[in-house]
């Protein structure tokens, strides 16, 4: 076989794995279900956190409050809140929405888990 | 050069292309949106938004939030998740406010519970007196329609609601972090609780026939709540008695069957005395009726029992 003809089986070759990669990331991509919170749109976990906060503000729960922030990922309450607030800030939440944040931020800020508390 | 070699140069290509794209680096999500969390993760989310709701009363965004888990039904969604985590034997307190909030839902205006009162299951039945229905929870609630409640603040929240949380377009190249699995449940187990009168006006048996199907439960026997609209009316807290023990359960766990209903199976010749919540309608000395087949052969029915609140 000619020098010309293998250039051709392996052009044709580039050809088939570009659409297969065309046709496996566009036209029928891994479809995901089932998929854990940590992934959430940033607008979503805000708005989780949002809730959070809102529920803690009548509870006043912390164990209850970190347990629930502990769905978004292996972040401390704290950090989580934290990077909610600026969140919030940078995308003009109320003032309320702000001071809810707040009010749960200070409240993680001071939470110890059980464990940690125990000698 | 034959046809033949280009095209298997082509299927090969192909078969790398779809290899890489599908197994070695498939597409994976940074921005996934609620509806496509795991079931667990889902009720988790349910959880929160029953909290917070408990917290805010604000229906319109609740009602948001919920249509971002993509549920068909979410009313039925929450009424489902109250029944697994009954059967978890989860605290009253985790359950109440989405029993509360599925309430509210289907009314479509919210409820502010002056008090919430915990019940426990008094476990003295025998074991084969067991209530098709348990639950453990009720709720004193105050009806307040959101008409006169400041209907433009719920709008515009709601409003809010929505236009901040567009929807996230997948994108490529993510890295994924391991959760922390989350415990159910933070209370502490409450031993007794004293049953609070809830507000209202008690109910009423407005109608009680027997239920005579072969093919039935045996003894089975129905309520079904309504209020004076006869509408269906979950979370109404049952009480039935007898010589050995004495059963709680509660309407609207089984919210196929309409949200008022909940059931008690009964023994033959056993007398039992019906209650509706503190104060409402008692009806004393209700056994299994007997009922006879097309063939005379006798066989235990059972009653459907129809209360109103007047």
């Amino acid at each position: 076989m000619s020098i010309s003809n293998w250039i051709r089986i392996i052009l044709t070759a580039i050809a088939g794995i570009a659409l297969g990669l065309v046709y496996g990331w566009v036209i029928d991509p891994v479809e995901y279900v089932d998929v854990t919170p940590n992934i959430l749109h940033a607008d979503f976990r805000a708005d989780y956190v949002m809730m959070v906060a809102e529920a803690h503000q009548s509870e006043k729960d912390l164990e209850t409050s970190a347990k629930r922030l502990a769905m978004l990922g292996s972040e401390s309450p704290a950090q989580i809140v934290t990077s909610t607030l600026d969140y919030a800030k940078k995308n003009n939440f109320t003032q309320n929405e702000i001071d809810l944040l707040q009010e749960l931020l200070t409240a993680m800020q001071t939470y110890q888990p059980q464990e940690a508390a125990e000698p | 050069m034959k046809m033949i070699h280009l095209l298997l140069a082509l299927l090969l290509g192909l078969g790398l292309g779809l290899g890489y794209s599908w197994m070695i680096s498939p597409v994976t999500y940074v921005d996934a949106s609620p509806d496509i969390l795991r079931a667990d993760f889902k009720d988790q989310y349910r959880s929160v938004i029953a909290a917070s709701y408990a917290s805010t009363h604000d229906l319109g965004r609740t009602r948001a939030r919920l249509e971002l888990l993509g549920d068909t039904n979410p009313g039925g969604e929450l009424n489902a998740q109250a029944q697994r985590m009954v059967a978890a034997g989860e605290s009253p307190e985790a359950i109440q406010p989405i029993t509360q909030l599925a309430q509210d839902l289907q009314q479509g205006f919210a409820s502010i519970p002056v008090t919430s009162t915990f019940t426990a299951i008094i476990a003295t039945s025998s074991p084969t007196n067991t209530p098709n229905a348990v639950a453990s929870v009720t709720t004193a609630p105050t009806k307040i329609p959101l008409a006169t409640a400041t209907p433009v603040t719920q709008d515009a929240t709601a409003e809010s609601s929505t236009t901040d949380t567009p929807t996230p377009a997948p994108t490529t190249s993510f890295a994924q972090t391991a959760l922390i699995p989350l415990a159910s449940s933070t209370f502490a187990p409450r031993p007794t609780f004293t049953a609070m009168p809830p507000p209202g006006k008690p109910f009423e048996l407005i109608d009680q026939e027997t239920v005579c199907e072969p093919a039935a439960q045996p003894g089975l026997m129905k309520f079904i709540l309504t209020d004076k609209r006869r509408k269906q009316i979950p979370g109404i807290e049952i009480i039935v008695t007898w010589d050995e023990g004495e059963d709680h359960f509660f309407t609207g766990f089984k919210p196929e069957l309409g949200n008022g209903y909940a059931d008690f199976v009964m023994q033959a010749d056993i007398m039992y005395s019906i209650r509706v919540v503190e104060g409402g309608a008692s009806i004393p000395n209700i056994s299994a009726p007997n009922c006879k087949d097309s063939n005379g052969v006798e066989y235990i029915g059972g009653w459907l029992l129809t209360f109103q609140q007047p």
